[in-house]
C-alpha cells in the first residue's frame, strides 16, 4: 500500500473512481433507452466536474500526488472537457427518446423557455460551463476580463448542482458529486484565492535584468517555504512605500535561495500586473505559496543536455547558482533576440568554472534549425537526460525533433511557461 | 482540448436547433388524445391495464393510458410500472421524498388522458 501511495496513476485511479461512482450508484434503476442514456450522462458529466474541481485544489502536498501541478491541472482539464462534453448531450439524449413519437414534448424537455426551475437551473448550469469553459481558452483576453468569464464555470457548477437536487432530491449519487464539489470550491476560494495557503514575505530587493524582467529578492516575515531552486511558488504583491499590486497570484519560477529562508524570482512582462511588477520596490508585502515542480526531481548520473528558452532559462540558473554540476552537461540557452538575453555573465562564468559543463548561448530570431544542428553535434544524445524549459510551442517542437533522433520519451523533462514568468 | 469544446458547442447547438425544428415540422405519431376525454372508467376496468406495455393509471380523478410514455420515463421502469392498474395519485404527489412532480410533468401527463374515473 505505502508503494501505490507513491504513484500518481494510484491518485489518477481514485479520481477516476470517484467520477464514475454517482453514474454507477444511479445505474441499477436507469432504462436502456435513449432517455435513460441522458440520465447515465448526466450522472457521468457531474462526476467528471466533480473530479475536475478536485483537481483544482493548488496545495503542493495534493500536485506532489499527481506528479506535479503541471500534470495535475492537465486531469484538471480533461475531465473538466469531459464532463462538459457529457452534459451536453445530457438533455439531448433525454429529448431524443421523445422525438420520434412526441416531437412537441422533446422540444419540451429541452427549450430553453422551460417554465419549470428545474429546466431553468439545467439550462443555467450549460451556459455558465459553456461560457466559462470558453473563456478559458481565451487565453487573448485581458487578465481581469479572462478571471471573471472563467469564474462562470463555478456559477454553472452550482447551478448544476441546484438542477440535481431538485429533480432527484438528496440521493447516495448527489452526495458523492456535491461534497467534493463543494469541498473544492471552498478550499479553492479561502486557501488559494484569498491567500490563507500563503506565507508572507517582503520584497528585499528588485533589479531589472532587461526591459521586460525583473528579478526580485524577497525575505520571509514568518516560517519560509522549504523550496528548491528551480521549484516555482504563486506569488502575489500588495503595497510597497510607492508601489500599489495587483494582489493576483500567478506562477513564478525560484531562480535562487538567500540566506534565512529567502528566495529570488524571476518575473517577465506577460500581462498588465506582471507589467506593473517590472516597478516592484523594497518593501513591497507579498504572499507566496508552494513549492510546486517535478522539473529536477527525478536525476540519475547519466550526461544531460538543458535547452532554455528565453524566460526558461530560470530553473537551470537556479542549479548553476546550486553550485551543482556532477555529470556532463551540455547547455543551450536560446532567446530571441540579443536584448532578451539574461544573465549571460554569470552563466559563461559558470561554464568557465565548471569543466563539466558546456555552455552555448543561441540567438533564435524564431528559427529553430540553428538549435537542430548544435544539438545535432551533442555527443551521445540519445543517452543523455534532457530537460527542457520554454514556451509551450518551443518546448512541443524540441521534443518532437529530440524523439526523432532517438531520445526516448522518459528520458525528457520538461517545464512549460505559459502564465509562468 | 479548445476543438473538443468548439466541436461538441457547435453540435450541442446544432441538436438542439434539430430538436426546435422537428417540433414544428414532424408531425406527431401518435394522437392520444384523439380518445374521448370524458368517457368514465371504473377502478376495476383501469386495473386490467397493470402491464408495461398496456399501462392505465387513475390520477387526481383521471385515467391516463401511460404505456407509451413508460419507456421515456427517467426513472428504472419498475418504479413507474409498479403503479399500473392502480389509483396513483399519491405515488404521483409525493415522488422524491413528499415533493410533487414538475408543472411540466403534469402538462405533459395530459397528453396521455383518456377519461375521467369513475368514482361510484
Amino acid at each position: 500500500m505505502r508503494i501505490l501511495l507513491t504513484f500518481p496513476r494510484f491518485y489518477l485511479a481514485l479520481v477516476m473512481a470517484l467520477a464514475g461512482l454517482p453514474a454507477l450508484l444511479q445505474m441499477p434503476a436507469v432504462p436502456l433507452t435513449l432517455s435513460g442514456m441522458g440520465v447515465l450522462t448526466g450522472w457521468l458529466g457531474c462526476g467528471a466536474l466533480a473530479a475536475s474541481l478536485m483537481l483544482m485544489v493548488r496545495e503542493p502536498a495534493i500536485a506532489s500526488c499527481f506528479g506535479g501541478l503541471d500534470r495535475m491541472y492537465r486531469w484538471h482539464h480533461l475531465f473538466g472537457v469531459a464532463g462538459y462534453v457529457l452534459l451536453l448531450s445530457h438533455p439531448l439524449f433525454l429529448a431524443g427518446q421523445a422525438l420520434p413519437a412526441h416531437p412537441q414534448s422533446a422540444w419540451q424537455i429541452i427549450s430553453p423557455g422551460s417554465p419549470t426551475w428545474s429546466g431553468m437551473l439545467g439550462w443555467g448550469a450549460l451556459l455558465g460551463l459553456m461560457l466559462g469553459l470558453g473563456a478559458t481558452f481565451a487565453t487573448r483576453l485581458r487578465y481581469s476580463v479572462w478571471r471573471p468569464l472563467h469564474a462562470l464555470l463555478s456559477v454553472g457548477v452550482l447551478l448544476g448542482i441546484a438542477h440535481v437536487l431538485l429533480l432527484g432530491g438528496l440521493t447516495a449519487a448527489a452526495w458523492v458529486v456535491m461534497l467534493p464539489i463543494v469541498l473544492a470550491l471552498t478550499w479553492r476560494m479561502l486557501r488559494v484565492d484569498r491567500g490563507q495557503g500563503a506565507r508572507p514575505y517582503e520584497v528585499s530587493s528588485a533589479s531589472c535584468l532587461s526591459d521586460e524582467i525583473v528579478e526580485v529578492s524577497l525575505r520571509p516575515l514568518a516560517q519560509p517555504l522549504a523550496a528548491v531552486p528551480g521549484q516555482f511558488v504563486m506569488a502575489a504583491f500588495f503595497e510597497g512605500p510607492h508601489y500599489r499590486g495587483c494582489g493576483e497570484y500567478h506562477p513564478y519560477t525560484i531562480s535562487g535561495a538567500i540566506p534565512d529562508g529567502g528566495l529570488r524570482l524571476n518575473i517577465k512582462a506577460l500581462g498588465d500586473c506582471t507589467r506593473t511588477m517590472q516597478s516592484l520596490e523594497a518593501g513591497v508585502a507579498a504572499r507566496i505559496q508552494g513549492p510546486f515542480g517535478e522539473f529536477f526531481a527525478s536525476r540519475n548520473a547519466s550526461p544531460e543536455v538543458w535547452i532554455a528558452g528565453g524566460i526558461g532559462v530560470t530553473p537551470f540558473l537556479a542549479q548553476l547558482r546550486l553550485g551543482e554540476v556532477t555529470r556532463p552537461t551540455e547547455f543551450i540557452y536560446v532567446y530571441r533576440t540579443a536584448q532578451d538575453a539574461c544573465y549571460l555573465d554569470e552563466m559563461e562564468r559558470y561554464a568557465a568554472t565548471h569543466p563539466l559543463l558546456h555552455f552555448q548561448p543561441l540567438v533564435s530570431q524564431n528559427d529553430l534549425v540553428p538549435l537542430y544542428a548544435m544539438l545535432a553535434k551533442v555527443t551521445d544524445l540519445p543517452a543523455r537526460q534532457a530537460y527542457l524549459c520554454g514556451p509551450r510551442l518551443f518546448v512541443a517542437a524540441v521534443s518532437a525533433w529530440l524523439k526523432q533522433h532517438g531520445m526516448r520519451e522518459q528520458s525528457i523533462h520538461f517545464e512549460n511557461f505559459e502564465f509562468r514568468s | 482540448m479548445k476543438r473538443i469544446y468548439i466541436v461538441a458547442t457547435l453540435l450541442f447547438w446544432l441538436g438542439v436547433t434539430a430538436i426546435w425544428a422537428g417540433s414544428h415540422w414532424m408531425p406527431a405519431t401518435q394522437e392520444v388524445a384523439a380518445l374521448s376525454p370524458t368517457k368514465a372508467y371504473s377502478l376495476q376496468a383501469v386495473a386490467a391495464h397493470n402491464r408495461a406495455d398496456n399501462c392505465w393509471m387513475a390520477i387526481n380523478g383521471q385515467v391516463y393510458d401511460l404505456s407509451a410514455y413508460i419507456p421515456q420515463h427517467p426513472s428504472a421502469p419498475e418504479v413507474i410500472v409498479a403503479w399500473c392498474g392502480k389509483e396513483a395519485t399519491t405515488a404521483y404527489m409525493t415522488k422524491n421524498r413528499g415533493r410533487p412532480h414538475s408543472p411540466y410533468a403534469t402538462e405533459l401527463l395530459q397528453r396521455y388522458r383518456i377519461g375521467v374515473l369513475d368514482m361510484r
